[in-house]
């Protein structure tokens, strides 16, 4: 939409000047030679006599519209542009109106003159008629009965986009994209109107024209070779989806290409990436100070003066770049592209590389009735990533955390050159000799291919089939050698290990579907048979005591044998098999009463015997009540619409395989019988009764535009109550073997309020200012955690859920119940409020002494998002928040016990705070995780050269991400991880989140 | 083409197609466990999972050589060893909780331990029903059954009434909690039935085993402490399951010079990488290459100490307080294994501590043990150690009480001074009273997991010490879990807690 503006914009920008001045020149002509010009100019002697008027049409592209109606208004005189867009139409006068126009664009009308030049006509921005996916096929938004935001193309956000989730962050209510920091490769987490199960998935189901698959699969999509994404968030939406639709449904459709036109295109961008914040650590000097007075003994002074924190960092470079090209005719259409997305990140030694080529092909045969689509994407990720997790037993994190926890006066290498290690600390680790001496490498290859074939079969009846594989081969290598200072690498004298996982997902699916107008009667129904298997498989293999480096993860062979550990070598396979039934029908009268009523039943695997099947019902309502007769003389509303809808859907993907069954695996060695054999264990608790995990939810929304289209928004209020939760309850030892078993009993329910609205306050030819914004309100409640199991009551409440975060019935998920901090006592320890006054201090997940005192989980997100376009320059922001929510800043406490201070670094700010220590971990680290963030704001400008021969546009854009952060956070950064999954609101260090600077490239070649 | 002929491939394709509904659960890198089970190799196996749990993983499982689980608990809530708060942050608070007998029902170590032996017991009944089915030979029956009684026995001993069960199949209302009483009785009465039909074979294919020896001596400890669990006292018939041990042919192991032995004697390797076979009586086999156990060494010594020793940073943990260290004799060889002053790696030791939890003692504050002094394949995460479970001088000292107790103290006397002697040390002057049987066995048992039941036994466990007052009487148990609670409501909690 922008960018069609910005090519209407073209003529009065470039054009109209350029004009001017050919008028001018003209002008001076006259004077010079009056008759040379006296042809057809002459106002006022021929303004009611017939003209011709010549000129071309093309698309927002600059593609000739071949056949667009070119009519004069009011009359019945019309003519159709031809191969090249051109036409030339005799109209009645010079002030005749003449009205351009072509199916999916919007009319244009304009003054008769001689030569109108170059029309450009935009896509039809009214979206009614804007194709929606709604899975396994697509509807018209105005016929849309369930929850759908869509985004396309020209709606996503621009700058240094490495995964698409970044491209719709901010832009639907509901949605939220997270992304913890800024680790090359790491993709952003998403959540669909919240968290609604606990181990089922919570990540939604990714459809790839067609293809289905988890998260990873958008992973493997070039951002820029997208074209829409439609994300179906109520469940009359995703019902159709079955057991994978509960926790939403992102549809992707890529770029294709039109019959009659070729392409050829280069996007690029090149970003500067900088860590905008650090944590105040004492430097030298004052560590010394500090240390002094906390009787630390200058021995453990080591006299240097080292920025630990700068030696791990440095300035990233992302740089994206894609290549397309494609062409068709009305018989076959193809696109082919080859992307490269290119990152050093900002700490030292991490960076990934992903490649990834498409191509993707259309041919019809059989007198037109048969349509095949072939898709074929082929990727290769390659990373080198930073250590996670290192550190001493009581605390491991990140090497950019650990950087942190350096004392100042350490060196960085011993007299003898050898990295520094001092023995008198307990697992010391030099956090620059992992970086500069661990090997850590990534290869991911991934290569999926669909086909589908439509055939027309009779009067709108038609059969599809649609087939898909996808094959990802993930192998890791990992070497860790004495020198890295790793107490556990020195343990073993040096590890290496190889971890090789691959997945193997294959679809079928076969349908029916006929679409059939019987006077105001408007039916399109569906009939599916679908297949999925998805295999798993890996090993992994480890060595250790390696006599040198050089080799080492590439011959595990090299290492000492002898010393061979249960665990060193593993490999698994498991798959999941799954089956469904679907039909659905959507039915509409007179365009103004909408019915969707669908239903699917699956059967998966994973379950118990018992309860292989699952059955998801939905229906849903729509009403146009801008169509209705009674309507027709407001002049309010351009457009309202209100819609309903109850679906059930069910969720299986997040359980494993094998959760069912009574299993017998190995379990390391044991000694029996005056020698070392294989160990078997019962894996776990078996439960036959294992079932689907269920998610009812209603939705009521309306959408609407007014004040001449002006204003428009959608109002959408849900409630989803998901019952038979999956869950590890917690059951009684004895008997039970383990003190969890999974299996279906409790509820969590999400209730929500999602407003979009979008008002041009500016909307001119030649200028347009649109202030777009979401909001979106969520409440979460864990509603029941107990039941029984084969009449066995369980009492499963309390459930810890992160740093003193827990699952409590009656509270949101991950709700912090902690001890409240009341001061530090004369040895400067910690105290702590004894709420029930018993004298000692409980720190049981009941404990009375905790108090309740809010949730890790967000109750608010918001997007402000202005757009502004003036001729051809456009300019966009995009602001981002979210609160409600605390984080337990486990970080700072780590960072604060000046008890610590002989071993590791603290905050400035913990030498104010004087406290030694503590035994607890108290609300002093509770800090309140809202924030807001300015995470976008681009400019670019198009030149357009339809004249040449070679070159259609370039445009040029910078963009600043993450350019102002608005937060009481104390940490580094707040935007931390949301996912809902055990741990999440807490803050043990994150791999710095980075400023982007970008600068970007798009240039479309003739 | 005709439409027709489509439509109809169309419909059967799907009919076809439709018959693709199985989705049974395939299996591929797992075994289901009744078919597994069910064959003869894996009745064996279920035996010998039994044993993985006696040696046990990290997280607190198993019987010792790790932390965090029973060994941690036992010996932590007696007088013997601690692990101090340090006031350079290092070590949480749970060790010095223990030590001061401030323990609390939520305290992981009691969690810990608790799912431990409930695992392990669910272990043994699996390896029960699965021989029986098998129908195995007897004696491998009965040593399940007999390491099913070994895990009520120690239940008792540290929780009081327990729930009791020996089939896994039933659910938990049908689980009663028992009297420490009635389990007793069980455990009395499942031993005798059982330790006569236990292969009398020791070493080789049963070290690390219940053999018969072993299973007596399981019965005279249960015996041994039949006061404490009951109310009635069994020293006779503790006596002489003691005596039936004898019969198994053990013998004090020798305590003379040896240059190749810690601390110059052979009464260290006592506690070596293989136990020898004179004196020890049930070991726990512990090799790093399974997994690392007998943290011990390591835990205690100070880094720099512990990267002269063995080239391995120590964890700077666990002290023995100066109390318990100042009751042993100078020339006494089992004090060689207490370490003071300076030593290598630029490391002074103080005896004194001065705070086991606020604000924690300092670095190199307290006296370090180092009995299991690392041996056989180690890491910095521990040694091969073997750990002796049962080892005769422990049934010397046992036939020397019972026969004071008995008012048989002359007839004891031969019995400690074996003991004495051998440590290096006279006999005893006279006759050996009843705080002379617990001090010895303070001396030569010390860090085996003994101490607790020995002084609740002698009535000593609530005696005041350097780091806290007299305590109360209901710490003799330890709480059930708060977990445990929560999980079955039915569950009666310890007096006290």
């Amino acid at each position: 939409m922008k960018e069609n503006k910005q090519k209407s914009l073209y003529h009065i920008l470039i054009l109209q000047p350029t004009k001017i001045f050919i008028w001018l020149l003209i002008g001076f002509g006259l004077a010079q030679a009056d008759s040379i010009f006296a042809n057809g100019v002459n106002y006022t002697d021929e303004l009611f006599q017939q003209i011709v008027v010549t000129g071309q049409i093309v698309d927002e592209n600059g593609i000739p519209l071949l056949g667009a109606n070119v009519i004069e208004k009011g009359t019945s005189n019309g003519v159709a542009a031809d191969l090249d867009g051109n036409f030339s139409i005799n109209v009645s006068s010079a002030n005749s109106i003449i009205v351009i126009s072509y199916i999916g664009y919007k009319d244009k009308e304009i003054s008769a003159n001689a030569n109108v030049g170059i029309i450009t006509l935009e896509p039809d921005a009214s979206s009614l008629d804007e194709v929606v996916v709604i899975g396994y096929g697509t509807t018209k938004r105005k016929d849309v009965t369930g929850a759908v935001a869509s985004i396309s193309e020209d709606e996503m956000n621009q700058g240094a986009i490495t995964s698409p989730l970044q491209l719709i962050g901010g832009k639907a209510a509901g949605v939220v994209i997270n992304q913890t920091g800024s680790e090359p490769g790491s993709a952003p987490s998403v959540r669909i109107r919240g968290i609604s199960s606990l181990i089922g998935g919570n990540d939604p189901l990714v459809v790839v024209d067609g293809i289905q698959g988890n998260m990873d699969l958008l992973n493997q999509i070039p951002p820029s070779e997208i074209a829409t994404m439609d994300i179906l968030k109520d469940a009359s939406a995703t019902a159709i989806y079955g057991s994978r639709g509960a926790a939403g449904v992102i549809i992707v459709s890529t770029k294709k290409s039109k019959a009659g036109s070729t392409t050829l295109q280069y996007v690029g961008s090149t970003s500067v990436d900088y860590i905008p914040k650090k944590l105040d650590m004492l430097d030298a000097d004052q560590w010394w100070t500090q240390a002094q007075l906390s009787g630390v003994p200058a021995s453990a002074n080591h006299g240097a003066n080292t920025d630990w924190y700068n030696l791990l960092t440095q300035t990233g470079v992302t740089q994206s770049h894609t290549l397309s090209f494609g062409g068709g005719t009305e018989k076959f259409n193809y696109r082919g592209s080859i992307s490269a997305i290119l990152q050093d990140g900002v700490v030292i030694n991490s960076n990934n590389q992903k490649y990834i080529g498409r191509i993707v092909a259309t041919q019809k045969a059989l007198d037109d009735h048969l349509t095949l689509t072939y898709n074929l994407n082929s990727g290769i990720i390659e990373n080198r990533g930073t250590v996670q997790s290192i550190g001493r037993a009581s605390f491991t994190s990140n090497l950019i955390t650990n950087a942190y926890l350096m004392r100042p006066t350490d060196p960085v290498f011993d007299i003898d050159g050898s990295y520094y290690n001092d023995p008198n600390v307990f697992q010391y680790l030099n956090p620059y000799a992992v970086a500069q001496t661990v090997v850590n490498e990534g290869q991911q290859d991934n290569l999926f291919g669909s086909l589908k074939a439509d055939l027309d079969v009779y009067k709108g009846i038609s059969v599809g089939w649609f087939g898909s594989w996808r094959k990802t081969n993930f192998t890791n290598g990992f070497f860790l050698p004495v020198e890295s200072t790793s107490a556990n690498a020195i343990d073993q004298n040096g590890f290496a290990n190889i971890t090789n996982n691959r997945q193997d997902e294959k679809l079928m699916n076969i349908s029916l579907s006929y679409k059939e107008e019987f006077g105001d009667h408007n039916v399109n129904a569906l009939a599916l048979y679908e297949w999925q298997r998805q295999t798993y498989q890996g090993n992994y293999a480890q060595a250790r005591g390696f006599i040198n480096n050089i080799a080492t993860y590439n011959a595990l062979q090299l290492g000492d044998l002898s010393s061979v550990r249960p665990g060193d070598i593993s490999s698994y396979k498991n798959d999941r098999t799954l089956v469904s039934f679907l039909g659905r029908v959507n039915y509409s009268y007179l365009n103004r009463y909408l019915l969707t009523v669908s239903f699917r039943s699956d059967a998966s695997s994973v379950f118990g015997e018992n309860n292989k099947w699952g059955y998801f019902p939905s229906a849903s309502l729509g009403w146009q009540i801008d169509q209705e007769p009674f309507m027709a003389d407001q002049e309010i509303f351009d457009q309202l619409k209100l819609r309903g809808g109850y679906g059930v859907t069910g969720n299986q993907q997040g359980l494993f395989p094998q959760n069912s069954l009574s299993l017998v695996g190995g379990s390391g060695v044991t000694y029996f019988g005056g020698q070392q054999i294989t160990n078997f264990n019962v894996v776990q608790n078996a439960n036959a009764d294992l079932r689907w995990e269920t998610k009812k939810q209603t939705n009521i929304g309306v959408d609407f535009a007014m004040l001449d289209n002006r204003l428009r928004g959608t109002i959408d209020v849900y409630t989803a109550t998901t019952d038979n939760l999956l869950f590890d309850y917690t059951v009684p030892q004895p008997p039970f073997p383990f003190s969890t078993i999974k299996a279906n009993v409790g509820s969590i329910r999400n209730q929500g309020l999602e407003l979009s609205l979008a008002y041009d306050l500016i909307d001119r030819d030649d200028m347009l200012l649109t202030l777009a914004g979401n909001v979106s309100f969520l409440k979460n409640e864990v509603l029941n955690l107990s039941g029984s199991i084969n009449g066995v009551p369980l009492n499963t409440n309390y459930v810890p859920w992160g740093p003193n975060a827990y699952l409590i019935e009656g509270q949101p998920i991950g709700t912090f119940n902690i001890l409240h901090h009341t001061g530090k006592d004369d040895a400067n320890s910690e105290t702590v409020q004894d709420v029930n006054g018993d004298g000692t201090i409980d720190q049981g997940n009941q404990s009375p002494d905790r108090i309740l005192q809010g949730s890790a989980l967000p109750t608010y997100t918001y997007a402000f998002n202005p757009t502004f376009q003036y001729k051809n320059l456009d300019v966009s922001m995009l602001w981002r928040g979210s609160g409600g929510n605390k984080i337990y800043n486990g970080l700072k406490s780590s960072l604060s016990y000046l008890e610590n201070v002989g071993r590791s670094n603290v905050l400035e700010s913990a030498v104010e705070l004087g406290i030694s220590g503590s035994r607890y971990g108290s609300d002093l680290w509770l800090e309140d995780g809202s924030f807001l963030r300015l995470d976008n704001l681009t400019a670019g400008y198009t030149f357009d050269f339809q004249e040449s021969k070679y070159l259609n546009s370039v445009r040029l854009s910078l963009t600043g991400n993450n350019l102002i952060l608005i937060t009481d956070y104390s940490g580094i950064d707040p935007e931390l991880n949301f996912s809902g999954g055990n741990g999440f609101g807490g803050d043990n260090g994150i791999y710095p989140r980075t400023r982007s600077f970008v600068i970007g490239l798009d240039v479309k070649l003739k | 083409m005709k439409r027709k002929e489509l439509l109809i491939i169309g419909c059967l394709s799907i009919l076809l197609f439709s018959a693709c509904t199985n989705v049974d659960e395939n299996v591929y890198d797992r075994y289901e466990a009744n078919e597994f089970y069910g064959t003869p190799e894996g009745s064996d196996v279920a035996l010998a999972a039994v044993y993985a749990q006696v040696a046990g993983n990290w997280d607190g499982v198993g019987y010792a050589g790790a932390d965090n689980g029973w060994y941690d608990m036992t010996s932590m809530s007696a007088d013997e060893q601690v692990i101090p708060h340090r006031n350079t942050g290092d070590w949480q608070l749970d060790f010095a909780r223990l030590f001061k007998h401030e323990w609390l029902p939520t305290d992981l170590i009691i969690n810990n331990t608790w799912n431990w032996l409930y695992r392990s017991i669910f272990n043994a009944n699996l390896a029960v029903e699965q021989l029986t089915n098998a129908n195995a030979e007897a004696s491998k029956i009965a040593e399940a059954k007999v390491l099913r009684a070994f895990f009520y026995y120690l239940l008792i001993d540290s929780y009081g009434n327990v729930p009791f069960y020996t089939e896994n199949s039933i659910t938990v209302d049908q689980i009663p909690q028992a009297s420490r009483t009635d389990v007793y009785n069980f455990i009395v009465t499942e031993l005798t039935d059982n330790v006569d039909l236990l292969s009398p074979e020791k070493g080789g294919n049963y070290y690390g085993r219940f053999n018969k020896w072993a299973g007596y001596a399981l019965l005279a400890k249960v015996y041994l402490n039949a006061e404490v669990y009951t109310g009635t006292p069994q020293w006779q018939a503790c006596l002489e399951a003691c005596q039936t041990v004898d019969e198994g042919g053990f013998s004090l192991h020798s305590g003379a010079a040896s240059d190749s032995s810690p601390f110059g004697s052979q009464y260290y390797e006592l506690f070596g990488d293989v136990l020898p076979d004179d004196e020890t009586i049930l070991a726990m086999y512990a090799s790093v290459n399974i997994v690392s156990r007998n943290i011990y060494g390591v835990r205690t010594l100070f880094g720099a100490h512990g990267q002269a020793l063995f080239g391995y940073s120590g964890w700077n943990g666990t002290i023995v307080p100066k109390q318990y260290f100042l009751q042993f004799d100078a020339n006494d060889v089992r004090t060689r294994q207490f370490v003071f002053g300076a030593q290598p790696g630029g490391v002074t030791y103080t005896m004194e501590v001065a705070s086991l939890d606020d604000p924690g003692a300092a670095p190199q504050a307290g006296i370090r043990g180092l009995k299991f002094y690392p041996a056989g394949i180690m890491d910095g995460g521990g040694a091969s150690n073997d750990f002796p479970i049962y080892r005769y001088a422990d049934f010397l000292l046992m036939k020397a009480e019972c026969l004071v107790r008995l008012g048989n103290a002359g007839a004891a006397k031969p019995f400690i001074d074996q003991v004495r002697q051998r440590a290096g040390l006279n006999g005893l002057d006279g006759n050996p009273t009843i705080t002379d049987i617990y001090n010895e066995r303070g001396f030569e048992l010390n860090w085996e997991g003994h101490r607790r039941q020995d002084m609740i036994r002698f009535g000593t466990f609530l005696n005041p010490n350097e780091f806290r007052g007299a305590s109360q009487d209901f710490r003799k148990l330890f709480p059930i879990p708060t977990s445990a609670l929560d999980a079955n409501q039915g569950l009666q909690q310890n007096p006290g807690y």
